[in-house]
């Protein structure tokens, strides 16, 4: 990929406008965090670059080199290129990880991938996350703790070495350690790939050890400012107050995060389900 | 492998054998007599109605791996009775697109008399069970494991039954029965049934109808899988369990390699 590019996108969800107007070009080999207070679209933005079946982007555009992303499928994003590494990853019951993600590499290649390079790579990227070693062997995600679903959707990234990746929050649930070993399994990976990066963290440590060079920062549905890695900076010791003071916004109304019940929608869009419910 | 004719009898003794139907009589009679360790596969080709019974006696394990491959309309009659310290254990294959019926009866006639089913079901036809498992004497153990994927036109109705008769003290009975469906004009029916009449026993079921996960969907296809190989996918790992049933490693692999194949077939049309 050369690049993708985000014009002007306005996205519902149930009817309740989440973003509005949001632009945003990412090039190969940029790392971009994407910051923001909670519940103003930070997920929602990623979900709608995946093609998620509850986002309906209403107005504007994405392209990938040019393609239209928006009248692409799901699988055929992914098989463009596109990944996602999800805050809240599936467990799927009687699918193993091997026969999975096997499945999605042969998705993606003209001959199947044969079965011995298959399992080189996998332990490599097993030993590489630091995973346990029966885990080609268990069920996706069935019983696994809050850090090694995370962990496993950096697995599968290795493995299906995307040209742009988008993570969500994949550092929250991981301890000290497993930030380490994640971070430089996706800088790995992107000096071996030269794959895009767009990383949605509330972490400091995170994004220090990734080291976006730009920072955006969304704010009620918009990108209200852009910036470089000291951006990032300045909001993880002094908040996001100063930038509702000086550019005059209101951010969406910032409710305790939950975990959602849906499993994979966010907080944007739980929080206006909920303000909707209470109408 | 080994063509059946009306009217016969079998002795198991230990081993593995294979057996095949293919008859378009009207009813086809078939008893098994077990006394060893025995592995059946039976491959139903072509039938009308299958009478089977099997007297698994004292000390014998026989596990049967019943393949259903007929393309018209099949019943079967089945009753299996188990003696003291036998085990039966049953696995049907039921993933190809006939008609079938099912009347079933397992009798735990002795003392630590075990039966495990199981059954696997993929279809878009009309496929209904009526299975009873009966604990007669004390110390018996029966379980049922019935798994199924209905698609576009299924008709699916799972009528599962776990007795234990007064005086079996010491008995289980166990259920589980799972349909997944894919799409909205479909039908899957399970009533679980538990007739207990001792107070010593141990009983349990589970069951569950409903469709496939919009999210789990929408994560394998973001991982770039159509929704057709999600489809397959998931129902492989959906029915697979029924090989659990089966020790013998051969015919776990002829069972799971048949229901792989089956199933990408019929979730690529």
């Amino acid at each position: 990929m050369k690049e993708l590019v985000i014009n002007n996108l306005h996205v519902s969800v149930e009817g309740k406008e989440i973003l509005k107007g949001v632009d945003l070009t990412i090039h190969e080999g940029e790392t971009h965090a994407l910051m923001g207070p909670n519940g103003n679209g930070k997920s929602t933005l990623l979900a709608a670059i995946m093609g998620h079946p509850r986002y309906t982007v209403t107005d504007g555009t994405i392209t990938l080199d040019g393609q239209n992303v928006l009248e692409m499928s799901v699988d055929e994003r992914s098989r463009a290129g596109i990944f996602l590494g999800m805050q809240y990853p599936q467990e799927i019951s009687g699918v193993t990880n091997s026969d999975f993600l096997r499945a999605a590499m042969n998705a993606r290649r003209e001959s199947p991938v044969s079965l011995f390079t298959f399992i080189k790579e996998m332990e490599k990227t097993i030993q590489a996350l630091q995973m346990k070693e029966d885990l080609a062997h268990r069920f996706l995600n069935e019983g696994f703790s809050g850090g090694e679903k995370k962990r496993n959707e950096i697995v599968q990234m290795m493995m299906l070495k995307p040209s742009i990746s988008m993570l969500d929050e994949i550092d929250s649930g991981l301890d000290v350690d497993a930030i380490k070993i994640v971070a430089d399994a996706i800088n790995t990976l992107q000096k071996e790939t030269n794959m895009a990066l767009m990383i949605v963290s509330h972490y400091e440590r995170f994004l220090e050890l990734i080291g976006p060079e730009y920072t955006h920062v969304l704010v009620n549905g918009k990108i209200v400012l852009d910036g470089d890695a000291s951006l990032a900076n300045k909001i993880d010791t002094e908040g996001y107050d100063w930038i509702y003071r000086d550019y005059n916004i209101t951010p969406a109304s910032v409710e305790p995060k939950k975990r959602p019940t849906v499993s994979l929608g966010t907080c944007a869009v739980s929080q206006q389900m909920r303000k909707g419910e209470k109408k | 492998m080994i063509s059946l004719t009306n009217n016969t009898e079998i002795t198991l003794t230990d081993g593995y054998s294979e057996y095949e139907i293919d008859t378009s009589q009207e009813e086809m009679n078939l008893s098994f007599i077990a006394n060893g360790k025995a592995e059946v596969f039976i491959k139903i080709k072509n039938g009308n109605k299958i009478v089977l019974h099997t007297t698994a006696n004292e000390d014998a394990e026989v596990t049967y791996l019943l393949w259903d491959e007929c393309k018209t309309k099949i019943s079967f009659e089945e009753n299996h009775s188990v003696k003291r310290n036998a085990i039966v254990n049953i696995a049907y294959g039921e993933i190809n697109q006939n008609e079938m019926d099912r009347n079933l009866r397992i009798n735990l006639e002795e003392e630590n008399a075990k039966a495990s089913l199981s059954s696997a079901t993929l279809t878009s036809v009309k496929k209904h069970y009526d299975i009873n498992v009966t604990s007669k004497a004390s110390h018996t153990f029966g379980e049922m494991k019935n798994f199924s994927v209905v698609l576009d036109g299924g008709d699916y109705y799972m009528n599962a039954v776990g007795a234990i008769e007064h005086g079996a003290i010491g008995s289980e009975s166990h259920q589980t029965s799972r349909a997944l469906c894919f799409d909205p004009e479909m039908n899957a029916k399970i009533i679980p049934v538990l007739l207990i009449d001792e107070n010593d026993v141990k009983a349990s079921h589970a069951t569950s109808v409903g469709r496939v996960d919009e999210d789990q969907l929408y994560y394998l296809q973001s991982r770039g899988l159509t929704p057709k190989q999600c489809t397959a996918l998931i129902s492989t790992g959906y029915l697979l369990p029924v090989t659990e049933v089966i020790h013998d490693e051969e015919l776990k692999n002829v069972l799971k390699k048949e229901l792989e194949e089956k199933i990408n077939k019929l979730c690529s049309m």
